[in-house]
């Protein structure tokens, strides 16, 4: 671990190479295999019908999948950073639950508005965080208070997205179901996710700085409440965006960051691109793992992502606080 | 820095009421008084952590108020009590931060600033633990970074709140003997809170003593404390003597 924290850039460079060679393997996983030399030649020079039902049928699944891995991943380090919790993830605190209602409710009611579903999704991870932090809001910022309140307010919002879904039978985004994207969502989501990911990159400073006291920082004239303020903003987008297209992923955004931080340690100019690598690279495997283990059924990667991660990240756990005493 | 007509209240309970404080420019003045009794507050208001229901606080005739965020740093820094980073950053990166109120955000270190952050580390000692991380480094060790993050802010005032809290008596007396000396050195205004009634008394030029946001005594600080003003601060009794010249108290 140790070696790895040293050369952290050279480690974040495998990551990339690793998530390239996942994603062709990925997008080579089923019923139609086509080769490297077959798929840039179907993809740039000539039609091939291989190629292009992989184009139109895994491409867009697996550019999903990673997009959403990374964003969820980057939701749930921002609101460790934030609420200086280690226990924070968007799925605990119920913002997904928010989104997801919003999401929900959109869909029965609104189905016209397809392309700003996002930004409807995103206004109701928004409330839900508000509320969160309102409730906990106690003369400070109380960080137990925060993950109870919204633990509470996250089994109020699943139940009520449960009744919503006995009742309304036609919607169904419970587990298990076959995961069909399309370019659209692709797109929907670069759009939205893309400009984020770029303001974070300037981002990493304020993370950092986030993790002395709020005194401390005052009296070194930081606005913390403003840094407070852009990165819960960015987390909830990162995290209602994902939701709207893919449905509750849970334990990502706990997972990853933690993992993330065994390896790389808390500079978060390492942690914030290990965190959205890992993210996409993770789900990708679990995905595609899910895909192949009892074909032609799936496994949600969801599922996959805890029965492998929960195991892996308490042996990490246990190695790296080894070292360390 | 003048307090004047100073109130500030926790849920409605006035806690500290219409207090009128004038602190001396480049001495060492030191607020003591028992648990609860407003000193710690007090401290929070001069630093503009709370901020007053009536009354103000004014550096150079100015509001404290009035001043902008980065403008204030630049003018006081503080040494908290509890002092905790959530990271491996290690301490020249930490004392770099006090460079901060004078950057823009994505502003790099000039090399006057890294000139300021060596000075800082060399007059706390510190110079051979700058790569080191705050976590491996002693209690005694951490808290002079603070010191040294704070003087790095490069500023008149310097306000601490019970620095010598978890420290061992060795390291308590290191301590004052670096603040004295910035004091006297680099001629900044220190005001801070203390426990030890006679490290308040040996170390400081000046002594406020408060009960119940009120202001009991002030003055020199080997003129002020005698058994009854002890007694009128703690509520109980306390023999005293002279040593070297210097009142003191029997804390036993």
């Amino acid at each position: 671990m140790k070696t790895i924290k040293k050369h952290a850039h050279l480690f974040i460079v495998s990551l990339i190479i690793l998530l390239g060679i996942v994603f062709f393997i990925a997008i080579n996983t089923g019923t139609i295999k086509v080769s490297f030399i077959q798929l840039l030649k179907g993809l740039f020079i000539e039609y091939n019908k291989d190629v292009a039902s992989v184009y139109q049928i895994r491409f867009p699944r697996v550019i999903v999948i990673m997009l959403v891995g990374c964003a969820l991943a980057l939701s749930g380090l921002l609101f460790q950073v934030v609420l200086k919790n280690p226990l924070a993830d968007p799925g605990i605190i119920g913002i997904s639950a928010g989104a997801q209602l919003v999401s929900i409710l959109v869909g029965i009611f609104l189905p016209e508005f397809y392309t700003v579903k996002p930004l409807l999704t995103c206004l109701g991870g928004f409330l839900t965080f508000i509320l969160i932090y309102s409730l906990s809001w106690k003369s400070g910022l109380k960080t137990t208070r925060i993950i109870l309140v919204g633990v509470a307010i996250h089994y109020t919002l699943t139940a009520i997205i449960s009744f919503i879904e006995s009742i309304s039978s036609s919607i169904s985004s419970s587990v298990g179901s076959v995961i069909l994207y399309t370019w659209n969502d692709v797109q929907l989501l670069i759009v939205y996710i893309l400009p984020i990911l770029i303001i974070l990159c300037f981002l990493t400073k304020a993370c950092d700085l986030l993790g002395l006291e709020d005194r401390t920082l005052l009296s070194l004239g930081i606005n913390v409440n403003f840094y407070r303020f852009i990165l819960s903003l960015l987390a909830v987008l990162l995290c209602s965006i994902s939701v709207s297209i893919s449905g509750i992923l849970s334990f990502v955004g706990l997972l990853i960051p933690h993992l993330s931080r065994l390896f790389v340690g808390n500079k978060h100019c390492y942690l914030i691109p290990t965190s959205g690598l890992l993210g996409a690279l993770i789900l990708l495997i679990a995905d595609t793992l899910g895909r192949v283990i009892i074909a032609p059924y799936e496994i949600t990667p969801a599922i996959l992502m805890a029965v492998i991660g929960g195991p892996l990240f308490i042996i990490l756990l246990k190695r790296s606080s080894m070292h360390e005493s | 820095m003048k307090v004047k007509n100073l109130s500030f209240s926790y849920h409605q309970n006035p806690f500290i009421e219409n207090l009128n404080i004038e602190f001396k420019e480049n001495q060492i003045t030191t607020i003591i008084g028992s648990n609860g009794s407003g000193k710690s507050t007090l401290l929070m208001l001069l630093s503009r952590i709370y901020k007053p229901q009536t009354g103000f606080i004014e550096i150079n005739q100015q509001n404290i108020q009035n001043y902008k965020i980065k403008e204030f740093a630049q003018k006081v820094a503080v040494v908290h009590q509890k002092n905790q980073i959530n990271g491996d950053q290690d301490v020249k990166t930490i004392v770099g931060y006090g460079r901060l109120p004078y950057l823009h955000y994505s502003q790099k270190l000039s090399q006057e600033d890294y000139e300021i952050i060596d000075w800082a580390l060399e007059v706390t000692n510190l110079k051979e633990y700058k790569n080191r991380t705050l976590k491996s480094l002693s209690g005694g060790q951490q808290q002079r970074v603070w010191i040294a993050m704070a003087l790095a802010q490069k500023t008149p005032y310097l306000l601490l709140d019970e620095p010598t809290t978890y420290l061992d008596i060795r390291y308590q007396l290191e301590l004052l003997r670096l603040l004295k000396e910035i004091n006297q050195k680099y001629k900044i205004t220190i005001i801070m809170v203390l426990h030890d009634i006679n490290q308040a008394i040996q170390y400081s030029d000046n002594i406020i003593a408060i009960k119940k946001g009120r202001i009991i005594v002030e003055g020199k600080s080997n003129e002020v404390i005698t058994s009854e003003v002890i007694r009128e601060i703690y509520g109980i009794d306390l023999k005293m003597t002279q040593l070297s010249k210097q009142p003191y108290v029997f804390t036993v």
